[in-house]
């Protein structure tokens, strides 16, 4: 190989192991910029796949479905949001997302279908690093936040 | 008991809003978030791989790969806005991501394998190398090629990954065709959106081109074949997510 070739590889790996450095820092545990202080509430994992799980915010409960069973990504689902006490004054609604990964501002806009009881459809996207645990997190304006975790099928 | 331990991402939550135009923003500014993460994550070995070669033109040619991406990323936007069905058009085209993955896989592979001379296309950067075989021929147009147009057709290509925050981002559009009141602005809004989040990711994908250039780490021969033993895990870890896909 003549010195030129030499020259001009060695220069490739050289960028090779810059960019490679910067994908493996770009990987670290790094607070977001951007991130936002939000306020949860622990709750029991549920199995959303067979039950509605139910979770107690400042005396409310708040109960979430997701149809139809099993949970899966990249499906049409509908989520009902089901609350217990006094009505709140505006109307709730759920933000999905990936614990510890950002996937963009997935929401569902949620209706009132009964008193107490809202719905809405919405898609859970699917992750090709085979990651499957999502986050619903239920927000009710006024009294809190609420946050279910599980597993979606493929 | 367990702690949802993810942070909604402020900026994007005081933006979000039923609006079209807000939508836009959103997007724009989830495009430079998730560009940091996940972008630099999927897209940064291919881009620095297929980027090493360039010996002129170099801007034009990032430029087109994004713009190439960015063309892919509105018109399946477009789509999923026109039609407001999330569900039949990412159906329809999971064979075609899971090729562009596997595809994508393999070019990662053969250019850290031909970076260090452990395969005999490590000469395709050489002006003078007349490979044999079909796929050789493919890799080297693919590789050698100085035409910035060969990295616009990439960019339309590769813009089919299959990736979380695009398919948030086409959620988003099909929702708007959803409420649209013709097909037509229906297209239009998905478009825009993702028009919006492609152009946000730029800033990311820019950075790792840029940085393939600086050429700042020094000649140790050790970190080189790490990283190019890194960079065939990558390879092999789209090769297998595609096959899994």
């Amino acid at each position: 190989m003549s010195d030129t070739a030499c020259k001009s590889l060695t220069t490739k790996r050289r960028k090779l192991g810059a960019v490679l450095l910067v994908a493996l820092i770009s990987h670290l545990p790094v607070k977001p910029i951007f991130a936002g202080e939000a306020k949860y509430q622990e709750h029991e994992r549920c199995n959303i796949h067979h039950t509605a799980c139910t979770h107690d915010l400042s005396g409310m409960k708040i109960t979430l479905d997701i149809t139809p069973k099993p949970v899966a990504a990249m499906r049409e689902l509908t989520f009902h949001v089901i609350l217990s006490g006094e009505k709140p004054s505006y109307v709730p609604y759920i933000d999905l997302g990936m614990p510890g990964m950002n996937m963009g501002p997935n929401r569902v806009h949620l209706k009132r279908v009964e008193d107490h009881h809202y719905q809405g459809t919405g898609i859970i996207v699917q992750c090709p690093s085979g990651r499957r645990t999502w986050c619903a997190t239920v927000l009710v304006p006024g009294s809190g936040i609420a946050a279910f975790i599980f597993d979606v099928i493929d | 008991m367990q702690l949802c331990s993810f942070r909604v991402q402020g900026l994007q939550r005081l933006f979000l809003m039923s609006s079209t135009n807000t939508l836009y923003l959103v997007f724009l500014t989830t495009g430079f978030t998730v560009g940091f993460g996940h972008c630099i994550g999927m897209c940064g070995p291919i881009v620095a791989s297929l980027s090493l070669n360039l010996r002129r033109k170099k801007f034009l040619s990032h430029c087109l790969y994004n713009a190439g991406r960015i063309t892919t990323y509105s018109f399946l936007g477009g789509i999923m806005g026109w039609t407001g069905a999330f569900t039949q058009i990412t159906t329809s085209i999971a064979h075609l991501q899971k090729g562009v993955m596997i595809f994508a896989g393999f070019v990662v592979i053969v250019m850290a394998l031909a970076m260090n001379g452990w395969l005999p296309l490590g000469s395709i950067f050489g002006d003078g190398y007349v490979p044999l075989g079909t796929i050789s021929r493919v890799f080297r147009k693919l590789v050698v090629s100085q035409s910035s147009l060969t990295y616009y057709l990439l960019g339309l290509l590769l813009g089919l990954l299959p990736c979380g925050p695009v398919y948030t981002a086409l959620v988003a559009a099909a929702r708007l065709g959803m409420d649209a009141s013709d097909t037509v602005r229906g297209f239009l809004s998905g478009m825009g959106v993702m028009l919006a989040f492609g152009i946000g990711t730029v800033p990311a994908v820019a950075m790792v081109a840029r940085l393939t250039d600086l050429g700042w780490l020094k000649s140790r021969k050790k970190i080189y074949r790490i990283s190019a033993l890194l960079m065939v895990l990558v390879g092999i870890y789209f090769v297998v997510n595609g096959i899994r896909y």
